[in-house]
């Protein structure tokens, strides 16, 4: 089964992307910010990362450098899943090295399928 | 949902004309810092909001997720027992095979009811067979009382015969005596054999009887049953296609739900984008909070205003927020006057 790290201080958002994503049959593991996150990719191998983008302690685009930083998870797909839709802020997320870009409120089967894309 | 990252919407205020306020004199200052604790409060009043607008969402959400597992899994059940495709199906013969088995053990019942009437008939035939030779038999025997009868007048013959030849035909005559002696054990041996193939063929002719009334009744009763049983299966493959019929109505139904699901929950996120709104403002009257108290937060000495023209913070938790004393917490959810 496909594992899948979900990022985002909110609980709702981690339960609403949780339930969707155990519905396509993905194991879901979650984490409150950027730095929890990290912590629990030394423990745990995933095949994708989901991360807001404003969060406490670690935001998303900092999550994404540190990621991008160690060898093994270079090439991790990383979807940014955010209210914030501003081309720069884009920009900014890509030039990190973020896989794609998808905007809250989302689509559950939209979100299904974008995840079934990103994954090798 | 946090925005103490962002720097956004304080870049997006207009600079505090904090210069004007000191213009109109230290009474202004003194009144303005008077004020101070309020955006504290209404700070801590927007982030308990915001908290729980979050618990709501969160318990609202969890909801929707049991209805969906729920409508799921009764799906999957239904269309194990009826089709053996579901999940179900593993543990459970599927509907459609117990018709199925039931049939094919009807229509095994049935042929070997047949193949009892089939042996039946051929026993028939064959006691048929056997009354035929019987009845060569008594014909055979009465062309052996003719023998008997023909030999008893040619030993009377004899007898005459010796008595015309005297003495010289004595021995003659003892002979003729014998043959007419054993004749008479032939004709009461086959007046014996007579008697049991009569007895045997009335047996044989009962049995037949017997036979064949039931095998008429059994064909009768096999047709009935074939009917019976044609009928009871063309009613269960009805009930088959009309919960078929149910079941995709139930599996629509569920893909309705799902759907509907779906789109509350997208509808849920609202509470994300209120959320981050919120801190926003927070952080918004934090800095001003933090920017009026550096400037004339020293005037204030904790002579803070009274309540007018504020909220009046009628439920417990506010007034705990805003830190209000004074007021008792009512004893229970209900309270009678």
């Amino acid at each position: 089964m496909r594992r899948v790290l979900i990022v985002d201080d909110s609980v709702s958002m981690r339960q609403m992307v949780g339930y969707t994503l155990r519905q396509g049959g993905y194991e879901v593991i979650e984490a409150e910010h950027g730095g929890d996150a990290l912590d629990k990719l030394t423990s745990v191998t995933v095949d994708l990362i989901i991360t807001d983008l404003n969060m406490p302690v670690m935001d998303g685009i900092t999550l994404i450098r540190n990621v991008r930083k160690q060898p093994a998870l270079k090439s991790k797909p990383i979807l940014m899943l955010t209210t914030e839709g501003l081309a720069t802020k884009k920009e900014e997320g890509k030039a990190a090295g973020a896989t794609g870009w998808l905007i809250k409120p989302f689509d559950p089967e939209k979100l299904l399928q974008t995840v079934a894309k990103v994954l090798p | 949902m946090n925005s103490s990252s962002q720097t956004q919407p304080q870049e997006a205020l207009p600079s505090l004309p904090l210069d004007d306020v000191a213009k109109q004199g230290p009474g202004a200052e003194t009144e303005l810092a008077r004020y101070l604790p309020h955006l504290t409060r209404m700070s801590a009043q927007l982030r308990q909001t915001s908290t729980q607008i979050e618990s709501s969402v969160v318990g609202v959400c969890q909801s929707f997720q049991g209805i969906a597992e729920r409508a799921s899994s009764t799906v999957s059940r239904t269309t194990g027992f009826l089709g053996g495709q579901g999940k179900g199906a593993s543990s459970k013969q599927s509907f459609e095979g117990l018709i199925q088995n039931c049939s094919g053990t009807l229509v095994k019942i049935l042929n070997t009811t047949e193949e009892a009437g089939e042996v039946s008939r051929r026993a028939i035939e064959r006691i048929r067979q056997m009354d035929k030779a019987s009845q060569s038999i008594s014909g055979a025997l009465v062309k052996l009382e003719q023998i008997a009868h023909e030999n008893k007048m040619l030993a009377m013959n004899a007898r005459i015969e010796a008595a015309h030849a005297g003495i010289h035909g004595a021995g003659f005559a003892v002979v003729a005596v014998e043959v007419v002696s054993q004749t008479e054990r032939a004709r009461e041996v086959t007046a014996q054999v007579a008697g049991l193939i009569a007895n045997l063929r009335a047996l044989a002719g009962s049995t037949l009887e017997d036979l064949r009334r039931t095998n008429e009744q059994d064909s009768k009763r096999l047709e009935g049953c074939r009917c019976e049983v044609d009928e009871s299966l063309r009613d269960m493959k009805n009930a088959h296609g009309e919960m078929e019929q149910m079941l995709t109505g139930i599996t629509e139904e569920g893909a309705r739900l799902a759907s509907d699901i779906g789109a509350a929950v997208r509808g849920l996120q609202f509470q994300d984008r209120t959320s981050q709104q919120i801190a926003h403002v927070v952080e918004d009257l934090d800095t001003l909070h933090t920017k009026l108290t550096a400037r004339f937060g020293g005037l204030a000495a904790g002579d803070s205003v009274a309540n007018e023209g504020f909220s009046a913070y009628t439920m417990q938790e506010e007034r705990e927020v805003a830190g209000i004393g004074g007021a008792e917490a009512a004893a229970g959810d209900v309270e009678l006057f």
